[in-house]
């Protein structure tokens, strides 16, 4: 499933690059992280809460941040598993200056299976989408 | 497959349940008609540790008239309002909404609160609250607030509700059959399922067949029930021809908020046009109806 | 002669299974309840292709409840592969042992005091997973960059094969006036009975014997093999069949693979195991039918004659082939051309490896893959020369004066009247009047179409269409494979009691009550009067490999096992009654259950006293003469031959005809699909329940309506199965079925005791290129095409918009 979208952030490019590369701060803005542990450098382990409605679950991951451009743009690979299934994502992120503002753009590919696949296909690119509005708000809030 | 193991609590009271959502936590989930929780608990997608059962809390089993509205408890099973004499008089669109839920067997069980909680945008009632303007009543350990049906869909089976609080009154306004235009139309694979686009349309007809307001709200199209504003603002203060029924509909199906997804049953094209085709097709049952009975 | 003439047979005599399953006192798999009983849940692969590292049971092991924890690696220990009729070194275990090839598959299973425990354990198995890139379609599957599923087969092709007969393609093109060619895309879809599988499975470690209750439906080559999988001696591996199956629908012949595993399961944990597969693992992991993509091309005269087909299929039997594939594609064979006088076919044939779900055979089992890309092609043909979609048909129909008829690729057909039957559909369904109605609508701008579809209906395989995957240079190295065979024992007990044991296992085909319609016209008594025991025992009963209920044989093969008992029984009988008359045997008549003399009716004696003497006074008996009166049958049909050296073969041994003839209106807006009006027309030759019969047309209608339109087990790019769950696997509802006028043309075969030829299969393979058809009449006006199934609105829609779109 693709997903695309903009984000647009009240904040000079340089500050955005350096927040979305972080630690402290992704683990913040991610939501329903419980834990987000640096492995190598760009690369990390991650522990998800996450849900919609009564369907929560743990998932246990990894992604990474491939390909650096700083500050423009870098590849973010991840790929998550629990219960209720797995899910594999890749998103090219690509900043771009506007003025005083950010705008962040998202392009990329959501796999899911298992469960998941099977019960709610129809609604993981809206899902993905909101759960990716809330991290940036979260993380528009640390800018902030 | 079987559900995962929970605990269980049959409260009597309002203020008992919220106790137990207190103190069970974020594990804990209300059921009430049980028709979309028990399916995701045997596909053990939501395994809840325990289940609050509303099912016996009296004081959440109403509905009356009040004015010029209609209060409903959020217990209220939609077989009920779908034969209420009262409904079917003062607000016809959504008894007629209601047959389009699932069978008859789950309209037995399901509950008006239930289905508005579990949010899903093409479902019927949540698709109808919104043409209605309903207000929704919420209430937490820290006191109540009041929702619209537009602040209280927030997207893909999710609402406003949050885990502590209890959806436990949903306040309609009325629209009676003499002076309202309605219709209710939806497009699904079989009978009964889940619906691919839906559409509920209320006008207010004055004497002269001038349509005074109109509602058209559209499921199936976005993460929520959405109303088509553009649309409404065309129809307002005209008299309905042919002609403004078609722009109306293209109007509605391109809408900014109209952005549907595809899935395997239907391409996201599809949707938008059974958006215009449903929009146009529910007008025009409401106004053919509406000038047939007069 | 007692049997000739029919009091029961004939009639539509009330079903003898309906109280008990209406009132739900049926005795189904889950009903059956042994002592110390344990409950198993299957761990499934949530990847469509990925290797198995490393499957971590610690944890599971420690949890409440559990007896014990078998994985792929057990299996592998515990059992050898499935084998298969296709040259390729198959390694189908019955869990995954290594890697894993379609989402579902099986990779442990855990056992617990109850189902709730056990699968609370699955989830603290920890499998650790490399997923692999999948690939589902099936083209794709043979490009050179595809995913291999199989390293030690190397590529993804499970057959491929070529198969010519009569002239030649090239040769044939330049005689024909016209070669119409096209591609066409046939869904997988299941057959989604109401009761899903299980398994009871027990262990004596003693003498190292196995006793497996299941739901199983046929054919019992799979007992066999199952006992090679598992390495003991076929006698040591009793299969038990209750008395109720919930619905079969050829789902129910891929049943055993879960025998062997509860099998194994039952013996690494030590105890009694039950499975009960729910409706989710059914979906995603029981069986289908094959997806199918078909080319095909059809060179014909301008007076409308269909002078040769070509025609390349490629099926996938999903992540693993196991028997009775390559069947998909063979079962076929012998009906390939239909009812039409086709002397030339040249075919090839490719099975192959996806990530899939695996298959099975499925009602139809590959005509309606096959049936939907001829009739097309044929109504394709027709618009071609600007002929009327029956008048082609009529051109090309195999006449009566040609019966018996061997087709081009070795079917024999004994008997049938294809135009007049034909013909019957077209005034059912008033055909002249239904072109003026569409004519009418048309010009209005409404899209009202007609479908038709005229088929061959085979029943009663013949095993040897599963040696048609191999090549007669291949098939000289084995022994000849053949047979139809099907059993009944006729006993008559010390009270003059009748009872029959059948190796047809029903699933709610209601046998009980035709055999007892049989048997009591054979003995003259009422059929309540006669027992039917429809527990199949493998250690009790005649079977062989290639007995049960599937390919529509009960009514055709095993209901003339049952009179041969049952004359073999009455033949015992009149010499008894001779000895006991002191009469000659030629006089001897048996009517109303009475024997007696020509010349002396009133001297009767009733089969009571006939068993009396048999049972009770057997030194009395003829000399010579076993004690007891019974009779056996293991009848195989004559035209079960094995296949020949030019790969003809006679896959079926009944050959009925189907002829549909389905109105529809599409919504131009929305894409929906209306039924105006719908007539069948069914030649099963001798009908011996109309009641019955009915049920199974209307069935295989509706089954076909949900393939067709609804139904689809569907999966994304990456594997993973979209139909799941009930929401998405659309099965039609009594609020989907059209109202359809159905009739009958009986041509009995005479082939079979009572003139019967299958009934069961029928509309499930003329339904979908009747509703192809009728969707693309409808859509003839704007230029689309319907080349695939199933037609859901969004689909139609597409195709209407983009025609549109083209012309303007």
């Amino acid at each position: 499933m693709k997903i695309e979208g903009t984000y647009t952030f009240k904040a000079p490019q340089e500050k955005v690059w350096e927040t979305f590369n972080t630690v402290e701060h992704l683990q913040k803005a991610l939501p329903g992280c419980e834990k987000l542990e640096e492995t190598e450098p760009g690369k990390y382990d991650v522990y998800l809460k996450i849900g919609i409605s009564a369907v929560k679950g743990k998932y246990k991951g990894k992604f990474e941040i491939a390909d650096p451009q700083p500050p423009n743009s870098y590849k973010l690979v991840g790929q998550g598993k629990g219960l209720p299934g797995y899910v594999k994502g890749e998103a090219l992120i690509s900043l771009s200056q506007d003025g005083e503002n950010t705008v962040l753009a998202y392009d990329g590919d959501v796999q899911v299976g298992g469960l998941l696949a099977g019960i709610g296909q129809r609604m993981i690119g809206g899902i993905s989408k909101m759960m990716l509005e809330q991290f940036f708000k979260s993380m528009d809030d640390i800018l902030k | 497959m079987k559900p995962t193991a929970f605990e269980y609590f049959t409260p009597t009271t309002v203020q008992e349940a919220l106790q137990l959502l207190e103190s069970q936590g974020d594990e804990a989930k209300i059921i009430a008609g049980g028709q979309s929780l028990v399916a995701m608990m045997n596909f053990r997608a939501a395994r809840p540790e325990a289940l609050i059962d509303i099912n016996n809390i009296k004081e959440l089993d109403y509905f009356r008239e009040e004015g010029d509205e209609i209060v409903i408890g959020a217990l209220t099973r939609e077989r009920t309002l779908e034969v209420s004499p009262l409904i079917k008089e003062k607000c016809p669109v959504l008894a007629k909404a209601i047959t389009h839920i699932g069978h008859l067997a789950i309209r037995f069980r399901g509950t008006v609160g239930g289905t508005l909680v579990h949010a899903d945008p093409t479902a019927e009632i949540p698709v109808t609250s919104l043409a209605l303007d309903a207000k929704m009543k919420i209430v937490s350990p820290s006191g109540e607030r009041v929702l619209s049906a537009d602040e209280f869909f927030v997207t893909y089976l999710t609402s406003a509700v949050e885990e502590n609080e209890l959806l436990v009154e949903v306040r309609i306004p009325t629209f009676p059959s003499k002076t309202t235009a309605w219709s209710y139309v939806d497009i699904s694979r079989r009978f009964g399922d889940f619906a691919i686009v839906g559409v509920a349309t209320i006008l207010s007809m004055d004497d002269a067949g001038v349509c005074k307001e109109a509602r058209i709200a559209l499921g199936g199209v976005a993460p929520t029930p959405v109303r088509a504003k553009d649309a409404e603002a065309l129809l307002a203060g005209q008299k309905l021809t042919g002609e403004l029924i078609e722009e109306a509909a293209i109007k509605a199906a391109e809408g900014d908020n109209v952005d549907p997804d595809s899935d395997y049953h239907a391409t996201a094209e599809y949707r938008k046009a059974m958006a215009k085709v449903l929009t146009k097709r529910g007008l025009t049952e409401a106004w053919t109806t509406f000038e047939g009975s007069k | 002669m007692s049997g000739e003439k029919k009091k029961w047979v004939g009639t539509s005599y009330k079903r003898k299974e309906d109280m008990r399953l209406l009132t739900g006192r049926g005795t189904f798999m889950d009903d059956i309840l042994l002592p110390n009983m344990k409950h198993a849940a299957i761990l499934r692969s949530p990847y469509a292709h990925a290797k198995i590292l490393d499957v971590d049971i610690s944890e599971a092991l420690k949890a409440p409840g559990v007896i014990g924890v078998v994985t792929g690696e057990d299996v592998k220990q515990e059992s050898k592969p499935y084998p298969c009729g296709v040259t390729i070194p198959t390694k189908y275990y019955t869990c995954a042992v290594d890697k894993v090839r379609f989402v579902g598959e099986p990779v442990a299973v855990v056992v617990a005091e109850n189902r709730y425990l056990a699968e609370d354990a699955l989830d603290l198995i920890e499998v650790d997973y490399d997923p692999l890139d999948a690939v589902v379609n099936i083209e794709k599957a043979i490009e050179p960059d595809a995913p291999v599923l199989h390293e030690n087969i190397g590529s993804n092709v499970y057959n491929h094969r070529f198969f010519k007969y009569g002239t030649d393609w090239d040769t044939l093109c330049q005689e024909a006036d016209e070669v119409v060619k096209w591609k066409f895309n046939f869904p997988k879809y299941a057959g989604s009975p109401i009761e899903t599988y299980g398994v009871i499975a027990t262990y004596n470690a003693y003498d190292k014997s196995y006793v497996v209750y299941n739901n199983y439906q046929g054919p019992f080559v799979n007992h066999a093999l199952t006992a090679m999988a598992l390495g003991v001696p076929e006698n040591k591996m009793r299969w038990i069949i209750p008395t109720d199956i919930g619905g079969g629908f050829g789902t129910k012949t891929g049943i055993y693979p879960y025998c062997a595993l509860m099998a194994i399961v039952a013996k690494k944990t030590g105890v009694t195991v039950k499975w009960i597969e729910d409706r989710r693992e059914h979906l995603m992991a029981s069986a289908t039918c094959t997806d199918r993509v078909t080319y095909i091309e059809a060179a014909v005269s301008k007076e409308g004659k269909i002078l040769g087909l070509k025609d390349k299929a490629m099926d996938t039997s999903g992540g693993y082939i196991r028997p009775p594939e390559p069947g998909c594609a063979y079962r076929s064979t012998g009906n390939h051309t239909g009812a039409y006088d086709i002397r030339n076919l040249d075919r090839e044939v490719y099975i192959v490896a996806t990530n899939k779900g695996l298959t099975a055979p499925l009602r139809g089992y590959g005509c309606q893959e096959l049936y939907f890309s001829t009739e097309r092609i044929t109504d394709m043909a027709a618009a071609k020369l600007g002929m009327d979609p029956a008048e082609i048909r009529f051109k090309n129909f195999i006449q009566p004066e040609q019966m018996p008829y061997t087709t081009a690729t070795g079917g024999y057909y004994d008997v049938g009247n294809y135009p007049a039957a034909f013909k019957k559909c077209l005034d059912l369904v008033e055909y002249e009047k239904m072109r003026e109605y569409q004519k009418k609508a048309r010009e209005e701008g409404r899209l009202v179409g007609i479908g038709l579809a005229s088929v061959t209906d085979p029943s009663v395989t013949n095993i040897a269409y599963v040696a048609i995957g191999k090549t007669a240079e291949e098939r000289k190295n084995e022994r000849d494979k053949s047979g139809s065979g099907e059993a009944a024992i006729v006993k008559v007990d010390p009270l003059g009691g009748i009872t029959v044991i059948c190796s047809t296992n029903p699933q709610g085909q209601g046998h009980e009550t035709v055999i007892s319609q049989i048997v009591a016209d054979e003995f003259g008594v009422h059929p309540d009067q006669v027992v039917v025991d429809s527990v199949v025992d493998s250690s009790d009963r005649l079977y062989s490999i290639t007995t049960g209920s599937f390919s529509s044989r009960f009514a055709s093969s095993g209901t003339t096992a049952i009179v041969r008992a049952s004359r073999q029984c009455l033949e015992k009988a009149k010499k008894i009654a001779a000895h006991l008359l002191k009469i000659d045997l030629e006089d001897v008549v048996v009517e109303d259950g009475k024997f007696f003399g020509k010349d002396n009716p009133e001297k009767a004696i009733k089969l009571r006293h006939i068993a009396g003497a048999a049972h009770w006074n057997q030194y009395d008996l003829p000399e010579g003469m076993d004690a007891g009166l019974f009779g056996t049958s293991l009848w195989t049909m004559p035209t079960s031959r094995p296949p020949d050296a030019q790969d003809r073969v006679n896959s079926s041994n009944t050959y009925g005809f189907v002829a549909e003839a389905i109105v529809v209106e599409v919504d131009k807006e929305t894409g929906e699909v209306k039924f105006l009006k719908w007539a069948s027309v069914h030649d099963a030759g001798t009908i011996l329940n109309p009641q019955i019969v009915r049920g199974q047309v209307l069935g295989s209608i509706v089954q076909a309506i949900g393939g067709s339109m609804y139904e689809e087990q569907a999966y994304d790019e990456n594997g993973q199965c979209l139909t799941a769950s009930f929401a998405d696997y659309l099965c039609p509802t009594a609020m989907e079925m059209p109202k359809v006028d159905v009739d009958h043309f009986e041509s009995p075969s005479v082939l079979t005791a009572l003139g019967s030829k299958g009934a069961g299969e029928g509309s499930s393979m003329s339904v979908p290129p009747a509703i192809g058809n009728a969707i693309a009449d409808a859509l003839a006006p704007l230029g689309a095409v319907v080349d695939e199934l199933p037609m859901t609105p969004s689909k139609i829609w597409h195709l209407i918009n983009d025609a549109t779109a083209q012309t303007n």
